[in-house]
């Protein structure tokens, strides 16, 4: 029923991220070429047991008097990302502001805990007191959409304003949902991506699910052994494509499905992520042998990494493929905007990423993993995975900007 | 296409406060056991049950296949007795997490379950909006419509909450279920889609129901009263405008019984 979907591709108009590679495009993109791990040991907070993470060193922007209600390590990370000089997400915004009407644009974010880090200090503090400290504010901080809206008034925006929380497809499914937004005619442009900063949930939660690793992780690897974690802030503009914006790269499709299996294992033969990547190339009407580079989920746990490279090659048999999380940590809830980001410096710079820490692809694979960079490539269409626990599965489809 | 209507064959509503809804005239649905395993019902919490009973039901009631389905699950805290559990350990550095309670605490546990228990590999999203959950969880569902024509389960839900939190929010637990299509076949009532309302016409503005408005401020997800209230007398609420929040800008959808006027 391909021609029965109203799957049209949206303009991207411009993207930034902040994360453990540094602050902004530039930053993230030289990192990528550098290729080298700086995954450390956790330094923001203690945790009874060793891991790396990566962390974001990069100072952050201080919240405006008028919103510190929803100040937060998450809505400080977002703030980085939306004023990047450069990378200009926010002079999009204002540009999209003049053209189309402050109730035509819309704020859809990813994140796994939002402010929960500023909640587990509250939370230690009630534990004692007996009480919340006067300043929990649980909506404007601790809540999936506090982000969310927290740009939106920054923004000065009035058109639909949302979380999507399914851990770490978070951020790839926030972008489907802008995507949606425009293509049904409900906003002209929406400011979308993913957020999640480290925390202590998700780090000593991991922990007790054996997933983490205590040295840097090394996806895909023979000897990998689980994940590190990370932290980052990653935004995308998506507008209505038109003949000015054509030009500029386009979200061509997002396949969505669920593994329908176990809440953190995924599916054995990979059912649900093969089946986000033939709807992603369903939808945007192309043929597998299209994608010049797949962006892998390849957390570095044992049981992820085989089976996405199991469904990889069934849906491909061959592709050029890397995965990114040994540069930035697993970002959890911003994995799948940050990896959008990742793929979007790929087609700009029309080179393929590698693969930190990899040094031999495990035997059992049949999927083609790329460990170096590889510059001058020809890049037109590239793919990124995302999958979460609950087996929520999305697979983004990128076109680059052509002349 | 940018105002076409989505239909809803179904709506259901679970709470274990069986008199929650008394006030407005509906009735609501007990947690339904039968319909989730042991194994999974021991592991879930109420939030998951009461979402898994009302959605279960608007299938049963629609007479559609959850297997095909594809889900919106909107909610303001989620798994928030979990995380609150998990929070309240965290201080201590000794302590240990269980791990099914980790995986337990993400917002798309319901979801989760609910893919799991169906056997449903069709997608399934996530949201939360504040108080905007339920406007925002039928946009979503909307906009789903749009682009990917067939039916659709929305559920909206949210339990009780520990009072420290965001009082009065979570005082009550309650989830509703529809099951929407983009077809007008065997539908109860059609919607438009869900908009900001501005008051140009006076005579159409929607009725903020000073008693739902106060009951929305301790359950979020009764935000769907108005609309489960024209579902139970769709003649008398035709053409009406259906208020989806209680504060700040206030959605609407306007809601239409069958037969329906031209587009």
């Amino acid at each position: 029923m391909a021609n029965s979907q109203a799957f049209k591709p949206v303009t991207i108009s411009a993207y930034s991220a902040i994360s453990h590679c540094g602050y902004g495009n530039a930053a993230l993109y030289q990192a990528l070429r550098g290729n080298r791990s700086s995954l450390a040991p956790l330094a923001v907070f203690e945790i009874p047991f060793i891991t790396q993470v990566g962390e974001i060193y990069t100072p952050l922007p201080s919240i405006s008097k008028d919103l510190k209600v929803y100040e937060s390590r998450n809505a400080q990370v977002a703030l980085a990302a939306l004023n990047h000089p450069e990378d200009g997400v926010r002079s999009a915004i204002e540009q999209s502001k003049s053209r189309y009407g402050v109730d035509r644009i819309g704020v859809v974010l990813g994140t796994s805990t939002s402010g929960l880090y500023e909640s587990e200090a509250a939370y230690a503090k009630f534990l004692v007191q007996h009480k919340m400290p006067d300043d929990f504010n649980f909506v404007t901080r601790h809540a999936y959409q506090a982000t969310a809206r927290f740009l939106q008034k920054e923004l000065g925006l009035e058109g639909p304003c949302y979380a999507i929380s399914t851990a770490c497809s978070s951020s790839a499914k926030a972008i489907a949902a802008g995507q949606r937004l425009i293509v049904s005619g409900v906003c002209d442009a929406v400011l979308v991506g993913g957020v999640d900063t480290l925390c202590r949930l998700t780090l000593r939660g991991f922990k007790s699910l054996d997933l983490l690793s205590a040295t840097q992780c090394q996806p895909m690897d023979q000897q990998r052994c689980g994940i590190n974690i990370g932290e980052a802030g990653a935004l995308l503009v998506l507008e209505r494509s038109s003949e000015t914006t054509s030009t500029k790269a386009q979200l061509l499709a997002v396949g969505e499905s669920s593994d329908a299996y176990h809440m953190s294992s995924p599916h054995p033969e990979g059912r649900g992520a093969m089946l986000a990547m033939n709807k992603a190339l369903q939808f945007a009407g192309l043929e597998a042998g299209d994608i010049d580079y797949l962006n892998l989920h390849a957390t570095g746990t044992r049981i992820n990494d085989q089976v996405e490279a199991l469904a990889v090659y069934q849906v491909f048999n061959e592709v050029r493929c890397s995965g990114t999380k040994s540069l930035t940590g697993h970002t959890l809830g911003a994995a799948g905007a940050l990896e959008a980001v990742i793929a979007l410096l790929a087609l700009q710079h029309q080179f393929i990423p590698g693969t930190a820490n990899l040094e031999n692809v495990d035997k059992e694979f049949n999927c083609q993993v790329i460990k170096n960079p590889i510059e001058n490539q020809k890049l037109n269409i590239v793919m990124s995975n995302s999958f979460g626990f609950g087996g929520n599965n999305a697979s983004l489809i990128i076109a680059g900007h052509h002349d | 296409m940018i105002n076409s209507r989505i239909y809803i064959k179904s709506a259901s509503a679970c709470s274990p406060e069986l008199n929650l809804l008394d006030a407005f005239g509906l009735s609501v649905n007990p947690i339904d056991n039968t319909l989730i395993p042991g194994a999974m019902r021991r592991r879930t919490s109420l939030t998951t049950r009461i979402a898994i009973t009302a959605g279960t039901a608007a299938c049963i009631q629609a007479q559609v296949d959850p297997k095909m389905l594809p889900s919106v699950f909107a909610s303001l805290g989620g798994e928030i007795q979990v995380t609150d559990a998990l929070c309240r350990l965290l201080p201590d550095p000794d302590a240990l997490l269980s791990p099914t309670q980790f995986h337990n605490s993400v917002h798309n546990t319901t979801a989760g379950y609910w893919s799991i228990l169906h056997e449903c590999q069709a997608p399934t999203t996530a949201i939360a909006g504040i108080d905007d959950t339920f406007a925002l969880g039928l946009l979503e569902a909307w906009t789903q419509l749009q682009v990917t024509p067939g039916d659709l389960l929305l559920v909206c839900y949210d339990e009780s909450w520990p009072q420290y939190l965001a009082p009065p929010i979570g005082e009550q637990a309650f989830a509703c279920a529809f099951v929407l299509s983009s077809e007008p076949d065997a539908a109860q009532a059609a919607l438009t889609r869900p908009e900001i309302y501005r008051p140009t016409d006076p005579n159409l503005a929607p009725n903020l129901d000073p008693s739902w408005s106060k009951l929305v401020d301790s359950a979020p997800a009764t935000a769907a009263i108005p609309l489960l209230s024209a579902l139970s007398a769709p003649r008398s609420a035709n053409n009406s405008l259906i208020p989806l929040n209680n504060q700040g800008a206030i959605w609407c959808t306007h809601f239409e019984a069958p037969p329906y006027a031209n587009p």
